[in-house]
């Protein structure tokens, strides 16, 4: 019996693990991967940088921050707006996707006896 | 019956590992020069980052070798539509100086773009000046929001954010939540 359990015990400890590793590695790789290949954006922001000079004349008189204004006393305050607006919902296509075609590969039948 | 059960004992406690694992909060990330932290911010779940660094580049043309400061770029792993980045140029110091930096946006990043709205806001707790507009790359439209964002000693952190017509827009909450994420660091 006590063997029994141990069995069990270590058939859900191994799998279960393995599916954490899994997972795990699944959120590392993918989450701060790095990105290889064509990136247009990524290279247009280098070159921005790199032409920039040509364009920002650097100023030093820079102003002091001002405390952010407070709202009149028993308002509450305003919600800012996140920086990024939702762009329009995509649009439906005219056209239906046809239901999908039933593959022509059948799970063999058990063999009768 | 017996090898049935173990069965579903094993999957279930696979499911419940699985689901705890796959319960991570956002990957934390600073933006550093020269070993100074500048900032930090929430890469999503399922975006790639790539960090880049300080390097020369040279135009073929001018013949002139340049510092360029690192981008930082990030994207959805598997969607293209939808991209990010940050970047703190050398000797910007000012949001109104970040705002002449981005002036020549139209010659790299976005085509013919039409400015919709203008903003200040803060973002960090820091105040910063949020520019969207529309253009097109690749002959296709997108959307674009260009934030300045004030840090302390004189620096700015430039975010440039691109959402190809087509994207999910829920993709907008998460670029969203990488702003709210966002924090100056001293």
């Amino acid at each position: 019996m006590t063997r029994k359990l141990f069995k069990r015990f270590a058939l859900v400890l191994g799998l279960g693990s393995a599916g954490f590793t899994l997972s795990g590695c699944e959120g590392v790789t993918y989450g701060v991967g790095v990105g290889i290949g064509y990136d247009p954006f990524y290279d247009s922001m280098l070159w921005n940088d790199y032409y920039r000079n040509v364009n920002v004349n650097v100023d030093v008189d820079r102003p002091p921050n001002k405390p952010p204004n407070k709202p009149p006393h028993g308002k509450p305050p305003v919600r800012p707006k996140p920086p990024v607006a939702k762009p329009p919902a995509r649009p439906r296509p005219p056209v239906a996707r046809p239901p999908a075609a039933r593959p022509p590969i059948h799970r063999p039948a058990p063999r009768r006896r | 019956m017996q090898l049935f059960m173990k069965n579903v004992l094993a999957a279930s406690a696979t499911l419940w590992l699985g689901l705890a694992a796959g319960g991570h909060a956002d990957t934390p990330v600073t933006y550093t020069q020269a070993g100074q932290a500048l900032f930090r911010f929430d890469v999503p779940d399922f975006w790639m980052l790539r960090t880049g660094g300080m390097r020369d580049i040279e135009d073929t043309q001018l013949g002139d070798t340049r510092a360029v400061a690192r981008v930082m770029g990030l994207r959805p792993v598997t969607d293209d539509k939808v991209w990010m980045g940050f970047v703190s140029p050398t000797g910007v110091a000012t949001i109104r100086d970040g705002v002449r930096y981005l002036q020549d946006i139209d010659k790299f990043l976005v085509n013919d773009p039409q400015v919709t709205s203008t903003s200040d806001m803060s973002i960090g707790g820091r105040p910063a000046k949020v520019i969207r507009g529309t253009g097109r790359r690749d002959g296709r439209g997108v959307s674009f929001t260009a934030t300045v964002i004030d840090l302390p000693r004189d620096r700015v952190a430039v975010s440039v954010a691109v959402i190809r017509d087509g994207a999910d827009p829920a993709y907008a909450d998460e670029l969203n939540a990488v702003y709210a994420s966002f924090r100056p660091l001293q």
